[in-house]
């Protein structure tokens, strides 16, 4: 498993930076994450150790607790043996040693020690949002793909219908699914809860869920998405909708106004019609490119991914006049790799000043 | 399978049409190449080719072999592709079968000439040992490991790349007056090397809307009406053609298509053979 090797590998063989898959152990310092990524950069001489300086910096001011926390497959997790702790995910007991079988990062919740995996598939949490894509329409529900162990299940019943008004569900409705999400779309909703079969329902009962449209989805790992009060974004400087899903599913594209009422909600059911011959401003799309490829490096380098460090990021790929296309070269790796360093540097002083 | 929805596939066609494709490209620029040389070490020469999401390993492996009768003073070369599961689920079992062969058939057209063996990429007759007698084959692999679109283009390349590395053994023949075959002795030590120069790239430029794009994504790509597939040497001159896609062209259109992959293709090789000439100092 090339994954699981440690930093070490790319201290002793600097050579294989240039090619070939690059090794690397973040340690973030806040949330105490490890994160192993494969990046794939022809980096030359002077980018390569900038990089390595960058991430070395970045791993000096991660604090001791969360370094110790990580730990990769046969690494020993230290227990204390009176405790008669449980053993939980990814641990195995290995001549009276507790033994990690995964890498991730050891979590303790009483007498229970587990390994919280970090490239491992989405879990869902009760209330987290999430980007999903439809996969199949089965009677009075849609299947969607959520990169979760199996498929999501939206009912017809849990969803506002287009008309706005709060109904039973007919048969008529039944029959007229795929007006509303037909196979492949993408659809923004919301974790209703677990069945007994452990089968995931989803909901959607407001106006700002529902179907994407014009823009991208992008795909990362979940765990570089952290649960926060806000996952819709309105960027109203690029007139641009981000949504974190909470899955890892990313969509970025032009802004739709959303609304409650019965009657705005008629009129843009029109509106898509009409602009269907019409594309996306120049601008915008720009924008929504920008920030795509914001999310693309943030993601390869293994930092969370928070609205703030993606604009940051498109910001500064913008006032350095990097085009859009180079965003995903080396160099502004590099870049987003010291801009990064910097900025925990700072907020670390600034919270041992406080 | 790539599976969009309409707003998305919406959005691809508006970026190709706007000349900003969703990763910010113009509609002639292509994905970060990467090229790596040696990678298998049992062949005679290998290389793998990143380009963007798609990567390629190409091998050549030589062994003598006999000339055919119709061509006693030629060499003979056999290019395969396979297209390996990891790649994309479909390709299991046995569904990789048809795009394998479609790729291996527009590789061979390219690279290979004729039946003669006239107007191969690689001459043909510098393969020869012992007239008649003795020849090299040469096997051309091509492995698919993972794919996001443009699988010929890269798949081109990696064999140019993996020619250039391709160390063929030297041998001194003995004839013995014993019997009628000749002694071959191959040599552990020293190599000759191809001339690659005259190798082409093929440059395939994937028709959407009314615009034409090189490089195309898998997403792109499910949105294409057709492609066309040029191939290109050195010398700006045009080696093979192919075209996929049910929708027709226009004549203009393709001589249109041609130049503008002509005009690619000679970025694209000095690219490539600064690429090599990076890979092969790294080794």
């Amino acid at each position: 498993m090339s994954d699981q090797q440690g930093e070490d590998q790319t201290l002793e063989r600097p050579n294989r930076l240039r090619y070939g898959r690059f090794f690397l152990l973040l340690r973030c310092p806040r949330d105490g994450v490890v994160a192993m990524r494969d990046l794939q950069l022809s980096l030359n001489q002077t980018q390569r150790v900038r990089l390595e300086a960058a991430l070395h910096e970045l791993q000096a001011l991660a604090p001791a607790a969360a370094s110790a926390a990580a730990v990769t497959v046969a690494d020993t997790i230290p227990v204390n043996q009176e405790d008669n702790i449980l053993k939980g995910h990814g641990t195995l007991d290995r001549d009276g040693e507790v033994v990690a079988t995964l890498c991730g990062v050891v979590e303790r919740v009483n007498k229970l020690v587990y390994v919280r995996t970090l490239r491992a598939r989405y879990k869902p949490e009760v209330g987290d949002i999430i980007v999903g894509r439809v996969i199949e329409i089965a009677p009075k529900r849609w299947r969607l793909e959520i990169n979760f162990g199996q498929d999501a299940v939206l009912m017809l019943s849990s969803m506002n219908l287009p008309d706005g008004i709060q109904r039973r569900r007919t048969a008529v409705d039944e029959l007229n699914m795929r007006t509303i999400f037909e196979e492949n779309d993408v659809v923004c909703a919301e974790v209703r809860g677990f069945q007994h079969d452990g089968s995931l329902h989803l909901q959607a009962r407001s106006q700002k869920y529902g179907k994407l449209e014009r823009g991208q989805l992008l795909t990362v790992p979940p765990y570089l998405v952290k649960r926060r009060k806000q996952h819709f974004h309105h960027l109203e400087q690029y007139d641009v909708d981000l949504i974190l899903g909470c899955n890892g599913f990313i969509w970025v594209g032009e802004h739709v106004v959303v609304s409650d009422s019965e009657k705005t909600s008629k009129m843009e059911d029109q509106k898509p019609r009409i602009e269907l011959e019409t594309f996306t401003p120049l601008e915008t799309r720009k924008h929504i490119c920008r920030l795509a490829n914001a999310i693309r490096v943030l993601s390869a380098l293994g930092f969370t991914l928070t609205v703030e460090l993606i604009i940051e990021t498109a910001e500064a790929s913008a006032s350095s006049n990097i085009e859009i296309n180079d965003m995903l070269g080396a160099e502004f790796y590099v870049q987003t790799a010291e801009r990064e360093a910097k900025r925990r540097a700072d907020l670390l002083k600034k919270g041992g000043a406080r | 399978m790539v599976g969009l929805s309409e707003g998305e596939k919406h959005f691809i066609r508006g970026g190709i049409a706007q000349d900003i494709r969703t990763d910010g490209r113009k509609r002639l620029q292509f994905r970060a190449l990467s090229v790596e040389t040696g990678v298998i070490p049992q062949a005679n020469g290998s290389a793998r080719v990143r380009l963007g999401g798609t990567e390629v390993i190409a091998s050549v492996k030589a062994e003598l072999g006999k000339p055919s009768i119709l061509h006693p003073d030629k060499g003979k070369v056999n290019i395969f592709v396979d297209c390996s599961p990891t790649a994309e689920p479909t390709f299991e079992g046995r569904g990789s079968e048809e795009l394998s062969a479609e790729l291996s058939v527009a590789l061979q057209r390219c690279l290979l000439g004729g039946k003669s063996g006239a107007g191969a990429a690689i001459d043909l007759s510098s393969l020869i040992v012992v007239d008649g007698k003795v020849c090299w084959d040469l096997y051309i692999d091509g492995l698919v490991i993972s794919s996001d679109g443009n699988l010929l283009d890269a798949l081109a390349a990696a064999i140019k790349v993996a020619l250039s590395d391709t160390g063929i053994p030297k041998v001194t023949v003995s004839v013995s007056t014993a019997s009628d075959e000749p002694e071959v002795d191959v040599s552990d030590e020293e190599f000759l090397q191809f001339d690659t120069s005259s190798v082409p790239v093929i440059i395939t430029l994937t028709k959407v809307g009314r615009q034409y794009i090189v490089d195309a994504t898998s997403e792109e790509e499910s949105q294409m009406s057709s492609a066309v597939s040029v191939s290109v040497n050195r010398h700006g001159h045009v080696c093979g053609l192919t075209k996929r896609g049910g929708a027709g062209l226009d004549p203009t259109v393709i001589f249109d298509m041609i130049s503008v992959a002509k005009h690619v293709s000679q970025q694209f090789i000095t690219l490539l053979d600064s690429e090599i000439a990076a890979a092969q100092a790294e080794e």
